[in-house]
């Protein structure tokens, strides 16, 4: 009975059904909200205020034809596009939702969540070298770049926030700020400003989005891929989203934790989840609608110049708050 | 630059890691038929070759079949957003053959005309230069800003954008009191909004960061390459045919020639926003001092014999229209010389690296943006011969060979 439980939880709720129904849901909110934003509709017609455009796009992309060029490495770039969507979606099963405890949940666990990111952004390296595309291999050199810029004060970000809770477990990390407030208002609010811009990075959306800038490399590392794989992709990237907000989520805003009454916790658990990664949604989309792109030269020194110190200085602000 | 020149800079990398990156003719950021292939190291573009001859329509040639009255249909087509630059620039070369001048009032309607046609355009680069740099938000609040404009046209003449109000002997629409009661609410909406516009561009950091320092042309480089229009007044020549060589009312209308000394993409972004506020104030002038009076002059189909060249700043710069008649129905020669194809020079200076100055992949779109190209009135004729990979050009005198041998 508690194997079939597990395995619903995995397959259904909280897990990869939920993840991917939200997902979409998420990326027709970013759509619409930065629609907004730019003083346009957004999505309109599939569905009630166009609630269903992502996934009729993922479907159509599903019926179109599947190119396979003849010159790319065909095996990686066959697999590629699982190995991604597959990562962000282990990613999610980790996160804390119906509970202060993700499905996945072990001692160290924060770990494994960072390096999950970096592995997308390997993965995202290998496909655009494996298309063996001009835009593609301009865009794998650019994704890797950026990952050297972003990545570590992330990681710093991330730690400072282990230091605090004195552990390297979400569910610690989730369980003090339930009992004892959020690390947002107090001591983490430097490594949420440093981790939600690196989440845009990692993300890619602007300003960050050099490995796919449209007008310069046409789709950079995703140039290649049409159809299925494309489609898998395109949903790898609102998995990650919704992933990226849950583990903000978790770090700095105290996960699903707020006031509840006893007995309704499986409603209302998921619902501050919700509630909260929807903040974290606004604040990542109104990022995206302010800036212009950057050069991936002036990403590397803006991010070794103000974030990696400022990270740091996060790490020694918590080293001396503990 | 030339193949061999290309190989060159190859031997001389300390990586050898060059290829060729091509943009266009169909690239996200070159929405029209042209050519530019890179050579890139890493991230740094060593080499530049352009080839615009994608869609050559054979207008010139075109235009000596048809009557003068046709005509005006086919050169308002040359291009769609400078229509009124090219339309105002044949219907006076036209009228200096036949040697007559038009009412007062129309010269201010075409000046009105040809100065909202320009609020438009400029709006319209504004747009496009900030989705190059991947400023989605600021593309699409001009664009919205830009429809004030478009409306207004629309008003005017009855189209947005193809407005054929220019024709031989003056205009074809006169301007209603109650369209320049309308005309002058949207100037003051315009005005507002381009200084908001003029603020965000000198204010925000990442349009700094994306535009200062990019895509430089020296003066001295300007003047060699003969750029024209707000690229050559961005390096700080001054030069502007509206001031320089007066045309319609442009020696009466007050107006500045906004020169900016950066030399970069960003004294371009701010020479045409400065623009379109001077266009603004023109516009203006133009309602409160427009005379009364017919707005048209009727001429005859067939002008004199003689020849008439006629000048025109149009948004992207200098046009030059040369007509010569034989006293037909029909012109006998049309000659049309578009400004992007003299900014096509410049364009490739300002991406190609040199010492002290790195063009990068990410500046391509911008720079080549920069210009504001339109290369539907940029192709040549030439010939290529797809076998052996060769591209040449025949001279007047191989064409007259030819042409006697195939008479024969």
């Amino acid at each position: 009975m508690d194997f079939l439980l597990e395995l619903l939880q995995i397959l259904v709720f909280p897990g990869i059904l939920f993840a991917i129904g939200l997902a979409f849901v998420y990326e027709w909110l970013d759509r619409k909200i930065y629609a907004r934003l730019q003083n346009r509709v957004g999505p309109l017609y599939t569905g009630p205020s166009g609630i269903l455009q992502p996934f009729a796009d993922f479907i159509k992309l599903l019926a179109k034809e599947d190119v396979v060029p003849n010159e790319v490495d065909k095996p990686l770039f066959n697999a590629l596009p699982i190995f991604a969507l597959t990562l962000s979606l282990t990613g999610f099963l980790a996160l804390p939702i119906t509970g202060l405890r993700g499905v996945i949940s072990f001692n160290g666990d924060l770990i494994f969540l960072i390096t999950l990111m970096t592995l997308i952004c390997i993965v995202i390296m290998y496909s655009g070298i494996s298309s063996a595309n001009r835009f593609s291999t301009v865009g794998a050199e650019r994704a890797a770049l950026q990952l050297l810029g972003y990545e570590i004060p992330m990681m710093l970000s991330a730690i400072s926030i282990g230091i605090l809770a004195s552990s390297m477990w979400v569910y610690d990390i989730v369980s003090i700020q339930a009992n004892g407030g959020w690390f947002l208002i107090g001591p983490g609010i430097l490594g949420f400003a440093i981790f939600v811009l690196c989440g845009q990075a990692e993300l890619e959306r602007i300003p960050f989005d050099i490995p796919e800038a449209e007008t310069e490399i046409v789709a950079g590392w995703l140039t290649e891929f049409s159809g299925r794989k494309l489609a898998l992709f395109r949903l790898t990237k609102n998995v990650e989203l919704l992933y990226l907000s849950g583990l903000v989520v978790a770090l700095f805003l105290g996960g699903p934790s707020g006031p509840v009454m006893p007995g309704l916790e499986f409603i209302l658990y998921p619902l501050y989840f919700l509630l909260k990664t929807l903040f974290v949604l606004f604040l990542l989309t109104t990022l995206r609608a302010l800036f212009a792109r950057l050069r991936i030269d002036q990403m590397v020194n803006f991010s070794w110049k103000y974030l990696v110190p400022l990270a740091i200085l996060q790490v020694l602000i918590v080293r001396l708050v503990v | 630059m030339q193949e061999e020149e290309l190989q060159k800079t190859e031997k001389k990398s300390a990586y050898e890691l060059f290829f060729d990156i091509p943009v266009g003719p169909q690239h996200p950021a070159l929405k029209e038929p042209a050519f530019f292939k890179f050579r890139v190291e890493g991230e740094r573009v060593v080499g530049v070759d352009v080839d615009v001859s994608y869609n050559h329509r054979g207008i010139e040639r075109a235009l000596e079949d048809r009557n003068y009255i046709q005509n005006i249909y086919l050169i308002e087509r040359i291009c769609g957003i400078c229509n009124v630059a090219h339309t105002l620039c044949y219907a006076q070369a036209v009228e200096q053959l036949h040697g007559k001048e038009i009412p007062p009032r129309a010269n201010y309607i075409r000046l009105m005309m040809e100065e909202l046609a320009r609020i438009h355009s400029h709006m319209l680069w504004l747009g496009v230069a900030a989705h190059e740099i991947g400023f989605d938000t600021l593309f699409m609040y001009v664009w919205r800003d830009r429809e004030v404009v478009m409306d207004l046209i629309e008003m005017l003449t009855g189209n947005r954008v193809t407005t054929a109000v220019n024709t031989i002997g003056g205009v074809r629409r006169d301007v209603s009191n109650e369209a320049k009661d309308k005309v002058k609410k949207g100037m003051n909406v315009l005005e507002e909004r381009l200084k908001y516009y003029r603020k965000v561009a000198l204010n925000d950091p990442t349009v700094n960061a994306r535009c200062s320092g990019v895509g430089i042309l020296k003066p001295k480089d300007a003047i060699r390459l003969c750029a024209v229009g707000p690229t050559l007044r961005a390096s700080g020549v001054k030069n502007d045919v509206r001031k320089d060589d007066p045309y319609t009312l442009h020696d009466e209308v007050p107006f500045n020639v906004i020169t900016f000394d950066t030399m970069d993409v960003f004294a371009r972004v701010l020479v045409r926003i400065d623009e379109t506020l001077e266009s603004v104030n023109m516009v203006r002038y133009c309602l409160d001092h427009m005379p009364n009076g017919d707005v048209r002059i009727k001429l005859p189909l067939s002008p004199p014999v003689g020849e008439a060249i006629s000048r025109v700043e149009a948004p992207r710069g200098e046009l030059i229209h040369y007509a010569r008649s034989n006293g037909t129905k029909n012109p006998e020669r049309y000659k049309v010389r578009t400004p992007t194809f003299e900014n096509l020079p410049s364009v490739s200076e300002m991406l190609t690296s040199k010492s002290d100055y790195e063009v990068n992949i990410a500046d391509i779109p911008i720079i080549l943006a920069s210009i504001d190209p339109c290369f539907s009135c940029t192709a040549r004729m030439e010939f290529r011969d797809v076998s052996k990979g060769k591209t040449w050009i025949w001279s007047l005198k191989e064409l007259k060979a030819h042409c006697s041998k195939s008479r024969r």
